[in-house]
């Protein structure tokens, strides 16, 4: 998911980093007002947490492993604007330290993976799991939000891409940046999420929520909200 | 040059022990998680050490580095031939060569990465089935053409000449990219190049949160490799794949719950400091002749490359 250098247009990044941008700004001031002078620590290790939950591999079926993203799982922990700085974070060390990801899509990158998936998982959250606050509507609910928010972020890098041949083409008609067109390049993103990661997102979205359901109940953002 | 950590250290060995049974947990989860964060963490370390040295790059101010860094970043994306990406290619070779990082691990890792991310994705788009134009390599030909909903295939299927170019652009651009990325890496580090943002107007207080998460995600890197080492040496028998998924789980709340308390201690350990709500990242040491020079010929050489 995560997009290189030299995939974007500048006249799809640079607005991308003004998007992201206005969410950062955002979060930034409404977490400083809720939290006050504890928002550094929070955040920093709401971040370290966002970066560690990628690095457990999870035996599906099929004999395979796979990593969650775990947006939409801290969106529903620790709320979607946390989510935003704690991704944003962790997607700009991954560019600046592990070459995961461009310098350039930085911004495309964090609105994909640190705006969509927070904002879809926790919103499909709140609408599917209504007034319950456990059992099966919230598994379900909790699954679809996972589901739901990876796909959607995988609909819309589809779309960057898919549009890039429209919008930048030398003299000779060739693309200059990721060279498929809309209705190659979003199949590809969407139904791999659709079909595999998607579910692997929302299974591990499932079991951490009913983790937490079983054992911290109080540490669930998304159903203390619910309560207050 | 010789790198200082010993090689023993470097090596990454494999300790895949258990077999293959269908519908059984193998370990490969346990191995994967490992080796992965066994990579986060010597990553930090390789950078840590190859920033630290005494050459070229390595002396020059990490804000003359952040603002090369994305200068060039954005000439290599607005480039659209490749005589002007080979041009610049070199330059960021010839900077690595006098920096005297490690070229052979350098570019294997470039070559690999613009391999994968560059070439492969984009090959399929050679073909005239994406990308319209002369066919130089001809692979299939049909009786006739066939057309389904809004997908058209050719009768005639080939490497179209235009379609080449554009994968080869496509490579060299990545290519080009991950090399000046790894370039800045290997001569900078982290929390430099955080600071150095600075001159980008990036809040102070975003910076603090980006140094500190670095930092504490190689501690509880390490942690987590614990758990999976303590569970790998608990595991005697074949667990299912249902108790393996509830295992980690488990171990991600945990982790939840120790990053929770952290939070806690630090900002207690920032209060004992006299933390007063103001977060404000120490001033930078004046910019050497060095600096300049350097800066000055990287922008030159930039406004060339965009000229050209």
């Amino acid at each position: 998911m995560h997009i290189p250098d030299g995939y974007l247009s500048p006249q799809t990044y640079v607005p991308l980093y003004g998007a992201s941008f206005v969410f950062w700004s955002i979060a930034l001031k409404k977490l400083k007002k809720e939290l006050s002078t504890k928002h550094v620590p929070y955040l920093a290790m709401a971040a370290a947490f966002s970066f560690l939950i990628q690095m457990f591999n999870i035996p599906i079926p099929g004999g395979t492993t796979g990593h969650a993203v775990g947006a939409g799982i801290i969106a529903l922990l620790l709320g979607p604007w946390t989510a935003v700085i704690a991704v944003s974070v962790v997607l700009i060390i991954q560019a600046i330290v592990f070459g995961d990801g461009g310098i350039t899509a930085i911004g495309a990158n964090c609105f994909n993976m640190a705006v969509v998936i927070p904002f879809v998982s926790y919103g499909v959250f709140r609408l599917m799991s209504g007034n319950s606050k456990s059992g099966k509507r919230v598994s379900i609910a909790a699954f679809l939000s996972g589901y739901a928010g990876l796909t959607l972020s995988a609909f819309v890098t589809g779309l960057q891409f898919g549009i890039q041949p429209m919008i930048a083409t030398g003299a000779d008609g060739r693309p200059l940046y990721a060279p498929y067109p809309l209705e190659v390049a979003l199949p590809a993103m969407v139904l791999e999420h659709l079909l595999l990661f998607g579910i692997v997102e929302g299974v591990v979205t499932v079991l951490l929520l009913r983790y937490f359901l079983k054992n911290e109940t109080d540490m669930i953002y998304a159903l203390s909200v619910k309560g207050s | 040059m010789e790198n200082k950590i010993p090689d023993f250290l470097l090596e990454r060995t494999s300790s895949e022990t258990y077999a293959r049974v269908r519908g059984k947990l193998k370990t490969s989860f346990i191995e994967k998680s490992i080796y992965h964060l066994a990579d986060v963490i010597r990553t930090g370390y390789v950078q840590w050490e190859t920033a630290s040295r005494n050459d070229f790059l390595q002396k020059v101010d990490a804000r003359v580095k952040v603002l090369f860094l994305l200068f060039y970043a954005v000439i290599i994306s607005l480039k659209r031939d490749l005589v002007s990406e080979s041009l610049i290619g070199s330059f960021i070779f010839l900077l690595a060569v006098i920096s005297r990082l490690d070229i052979i691990v350098l570019y294997r890792r470039v070559i690999f990465w613009s391999f994968i991310f560059g070439f492969l994705i984009a090959f399929p788009s050679a073909f005239n089935i994406i990308t319209q134009g002369e066919i130089i390599v001809p692979v299939a030909r049909f009786s006739k053409s066939y057309s389904f909903w809004i997908y058209h295939v050719p009768q005639e299927i080939g490497i179209t000449r235009q379609g080449m170019l554009g994968v080869l652009m496509l490579t060299s651009r990545v290519m080009n990219s991950l090399a000046l990325s790894f370039l800045v890496l290997s001569t900078t580090s982290l929390p430099e190049i955080v600071r150095a943002l600075k001159v980008l107007r990036v809040p102070d207080s975003f910076l603090m949160i980006i140094a500190l998460s670095y930092k504490y995600i190689f501690i509880f890197a390490r942690t987590v490799e614990d758990l999976y080492l303590a569970k790998k040496s608990r595991l005697a028998v074949q667990a299912s794949n249902a108790e393996a998924r509830r295992w980690i789980a488990g171990r991600i709340a945990f982790i939840f719950r120790k990053t929770r308390l952290r939070c806690e201690e630090i900002f207690k350990a920032m209060l004992s400091r006299g933390f007063a709500d103001t977060v404000r990242i120490y001033r930078f040491r004046r910019l050497t002749a060095l600096d300049w020079s350097t800066g000055i010929c990287f922008f030159i050489i930039g406004i060339l490359f965009l000229w050209i």
